[in-house]
């Protein structure tokens, strides 16, 4: 109790020194560019170690550190404090997709064949059931709900359907990116943590084709005519090229281990990173070049790398160990830039369908998280804590919703303004619950 | 996305490259040289940069800037640290007077040469001629145990004593130019203005604003992971804080690690980490600074033989000033200085920050010269050391 009180005590003083050193550099004109960059520099060292100390200061309270990185995120963010303006987030962006390679990374590392093998039936229900009834429930609310809210209830029939086919499926997308910071913060590990991952990871890949499929369908419904399924197939196309691209760079990475080993851990923040950047790059080179879509996967490619790391070769246990070391810099910088992206004002402009939107989604989780566990013959505590676990959403959603804007502009605002609205709860509340969850069914500590 | 794949490639380059450097191939001293102290990487930035591929084009160079400030920080921190007050007391106090009169003659004999040198030859405002001599001077001021390190590395050096001499002054003389390096933030155009006074308490403010973090971070036991990321932050927002303050990230760096080494509990741990990395720091240094070479004008070579024949004649005669008026340097031989010609990373990071700092055509031209004269500095500075080392043992 004494440790704890110190703790908080130690960490508000720091807070409160950064605070003044945040305002001193605020006050401040920079007028050359030498002291432009200084502020750059300041405002990234800031986030590193405000985010950090105000992680360390909730684990005191027993909640996951990644809410505290993304607190002091949207504390620091254009919305509370204006500290961190948009410009500047959108120049930090080099370090998101650094993280979020490496998460991918981390991602397929976690998955053991073995353990996948024992617990198939329970993730394969665990997606089926999630998809359909996540959808179906969403999708009914916002149909039959969505004349009751100001937000949207001018809308046309149409305009209505096309938005809850959208916001159906975008509400089945997940954070792996949570997922892994939070068993990697608890040292989680078990079949709950397991299934949990598997089903994360492996709807983030049927998201984005679920995604495509209804983004055909509300084509066909505006335009009267049959779909262009072409799309769809080249997109299955692309997904079986990330996965095979990504597992050569597994064997390449597992080479590397075995023939050289040495600075693993820049070595794998280089390549996450260079598959991301080379994968955006490609798409555009091939388009400009050669009028040829081609999207790679960069989290695919990760996720599949990572995987061949830890399943075909015997270099698994270097690579888990070499991730784990340079986690906590990637996510305190991740989450804390990802806290000062939610989009408070679009969460002020429609809290209330927000929240329906966020309940409805959570209790449809509910109860396909208890009745893929039920027929799975899941002890009673993961049966009544699992859908704590799958609540975390982040930048897959907004990802989504912003291409669904590009798409459909009558419809889009609407989207992308709930979507924010219900992440910005979502990512604040979900990590707090999946940490409780690990907790009740005792994996968290036991890796 | 060209930044990306510039900042992969120098990442990768300087990744690859300190695996390959530093490694004891056969080959001829000069050689071996240039590549054990990892001067290619100068030559390979030269390379990439505007001059030559312009793969690194100035705009990328600006957006990179994050990483150039958390590697000054690194490199004044990882100096600052030699100064540990228990082990410099270990040495008895006229070596420390020795090593200061080394490089303070070598700083006013140099700054006098320059002065004298571009009153005559450029056409410069005072506030620029004083910035550029007092950058010039101090670099040369410093002197690196690289060619010490090399020669007792291959082969038994019969003089033990004067090695342990030269590496002493080797180690603390870089003092001398840092701190008069520190002046160039006074002089140079747009920051004239600012009062030397109003601006020591605000670089005190700063430090003590940074020394409290510290302190209060490490109150705690750290895990390594939590370490990494203190370190990291606590170097970028002490160069940013540094910068934002028109001042010098390097000076500040360095006197926070002089009192973190002196007073920090957790100091082991924290230079453990600051060494861990030290060559892919000192070879993206390298990159970075070969990427601010110009070869606009064909006077350079002169320029930098002049340099180079200044820095070896102030050197040269510190080291026979000390040998005929320290007791302690008496048994060694007259050309003493030829020990201290190797110039090493600090210099070279004021160079760096001094080109980012204030960049502009004369900044450009005087990094440029000076490295240039560093090359043939490293070309002659091995024989010469060989020559000081060798003599009797051979």
């Amino acid at each position: 109790m004494k440790d704890k009180g110190r703790d908080i005590l130690l960490s508000g003083i720091i807070l409160c020194v950064l605070a003044i050193l945040a305002l001193w550099a605020k006050s401040l004109d920079p007028g050359s560019s030498w002291q432009r960059a200084g502020l750059a520099d300041f405002t990234l060292g800031f986030v590193l170690l405000a985010a950090h100390v105000s992680g360390r200061l909730v684990k005191t309270l027993r909640m996951p550190m990644i809410s505290g990185y993304v607190v002091a995120g949207v504390l620091a963010g254009p919305f509370v404090s204006g500290f961190l303006t948009r410009e500047m987030t959108e120049n930090l962006k080099l370090f998101d997709d650094l993280a979020l390679s490496f998460i991918a990374l981390s991602a397929g590392g976690t998955l053991h064949v073995k353990a996948l093998g024992e617990r198939f039936r329970s993730i394969f229900l665990n997606v089926i059931l999630q998809t359909v009834i996540v959808f179906s429930s969403v999708f009914g609310a916002v149909w039959i709900c969505s004349a009751c809210f100001g937000f949207t209830a001018h809308l046309s029939r149409l305009h209505i359907i096309s938005l809850a086919v959208l916001l159906g499926v975008v509400a089945i997308a997940r954070s792996p990116s949570s997922a892994i910071a939070i068993i990697s913060e608890c040292r989680a590990s078990g079949p709950f943590t397991e299934t949990v991952l598997g089903v994360t990871i492996v709807i983030d890949v049927i998201i984005i084709v679920l995604f495509t499929l209804a983004l055909t369908a509300i084509q066909m419904f505006f335009s009267g005519g049959p779909g262009d399924f072409s799309t769809l197939i080249a997109l299955c196309g692309e997904i079986l090229v990330s996965l095979v691209i990504g597992a050569l760079i597994g064997l390449g990475i597992s080479f590397y281990i075995s023939r050289a080993g040495h600075d693993l851990t820049l070595f794998l923040l280089l390549t996450g990173f260079a598959v991301t950047k080379i994968s955006q790059w490609l798409g555009g080179f091939m388009l400009a070049n050669f009028q040829l879509a081609l999207h790679l996967e960069p989290l695919l490619i990760c996720m599949s790398a990572g995987f061949v790391v830890q399943n075909f070769g015997r270099a698994g246990f270097q690579f888990i160990k070499s991730l784990d070391q340079a986690a906590l810099p990637v996510f305190v910088l991740f989450f804390s830039l990802a806290g000062a992206s939610l989009d408070l004002n679009a969460l002020k402009a429609c809290w209330p369908m927000a929240l329906f939107l966020v309940v409805i989604r959570g209790a449809g989780i509910g109860v396909a998280a208890w009745t893929a566990g039920r027929i799975n013959r899941d002890p009673s505590p993961h049966l009544h804590n699992a859908w704590m676990s799958y609540l975390t959403q982040a930048g897959v959603a907004i990802g989504l919703a912003q291409l669904a804007q590009r798409q459909f502009p009558e419809i889009g605002i609407y989207l992308t303004t709930m979507v924010l609205a219900a992440v910005a709860v979502n990512q604040l509340v979900g990590p707090i619950l999946f940490k409780i969850a690990l907790e009740r069914v005792n994996e968290a500590g036991t890796r | 996305m060209k930044t990306v794949f510039c900042l992969l490639m120098i990442i990768f380059l300087a990744f690859s490259g300190y695996h390959l450097s530093f490694r004891h191939f056969k080959l001829p001293l000069v050689a071996r040289k240039f590549y054990l102290t990892g001067i290619e990487f100068l030559f390979l930035g030269l390379l990439i940069g505007p001059e030559f591929l312009n793969i690194v084009d100035q705009k990328t160079l600006n957006s990179l800037e994050p990483l150039i400030s958390l590697l000054l920080g690194w490199i004044g921190m990882l100096y600052g640290f030699q100064f540990e007050l228990a082990k410099l007391r270990r040495f008895p106090v006229e070596l420390l007077h020795a090593a200061v009169a080394e490089g303070l003659f070598t700083l006013v004999w140099m700054f006098g040469w320059i002065y004298c040198a571009l009153s005559f030859f450029a056409q410069i405002s005072f506030p620029v001629k004083m910035s550029i001599c007092i950058v010039l001077s101090a670099a040369a001021a410093c002197t690196a145990q690289t060619g010490l390190a090399l020669w007792t590395s291959f082969q038994a050096v019969p003089r033990q004593k004067m090695i342990i001499h030269l590496r002493y002054i080797s180690g603390i003389d870089g003092m001398v130019g840092l701190l008069a390096y520190g002046a160039v933030f006074f002089f140079y155009p747009g920051t004239e203005n600012i009062q030397p006074i109003g601006q020591f308490f605000v670089v005190a403010g700063i430090s003590a604003g940074i020394l409290l973090l510290y302190l209060l971070f490490t109150a705690v036991r750290l895990e390594r992971a939590e370490l990494v990321l203190i370190v990291v932050g606590m170097t970028v927002l002490t160069s940013g804080m540094a910068s934002l303050a028109n001042f010098s990230s390097l000076i500040i760096s360095f006197g926070v690690g002089v009192c973190l080494v002196n007073f920090l509990r957790d100091k082991e741990r924290i230079f453990n980490l600051l060494v861990s990395v030290e060559k892919p720091v000192y070879l993206l240094m390298l990159l970075f600074l070969g990427l601010n070479w110009r070869f606009d004008l064909i006077w350079y070579p002169v320029a930098a033989a002049g340099y180079f024949l200044f820095r070896f004649s102030g050197k040269f005669s510190a080291g026979w000033l000390l040998t005929r008026s320290n007791p302690g340097f008496r048994p060694h031989p007259y050309f003493f200085g030829f020990g201290l010609l190797d110039w090493g990373g600090l210099p070279m990071a004021f160079l760096l920050e001094f080109s980012r700092g204030f960049p502009d055509t004369a900044t450009g031209h005087a990094v440029s010269v000076a490295l240039t004269a560093l090359v043939i500095n490293e070309a002659l500075s091995g024989p010469l050391a060989g020559r000081l080392l060798q003599r009797d043992g051979s």
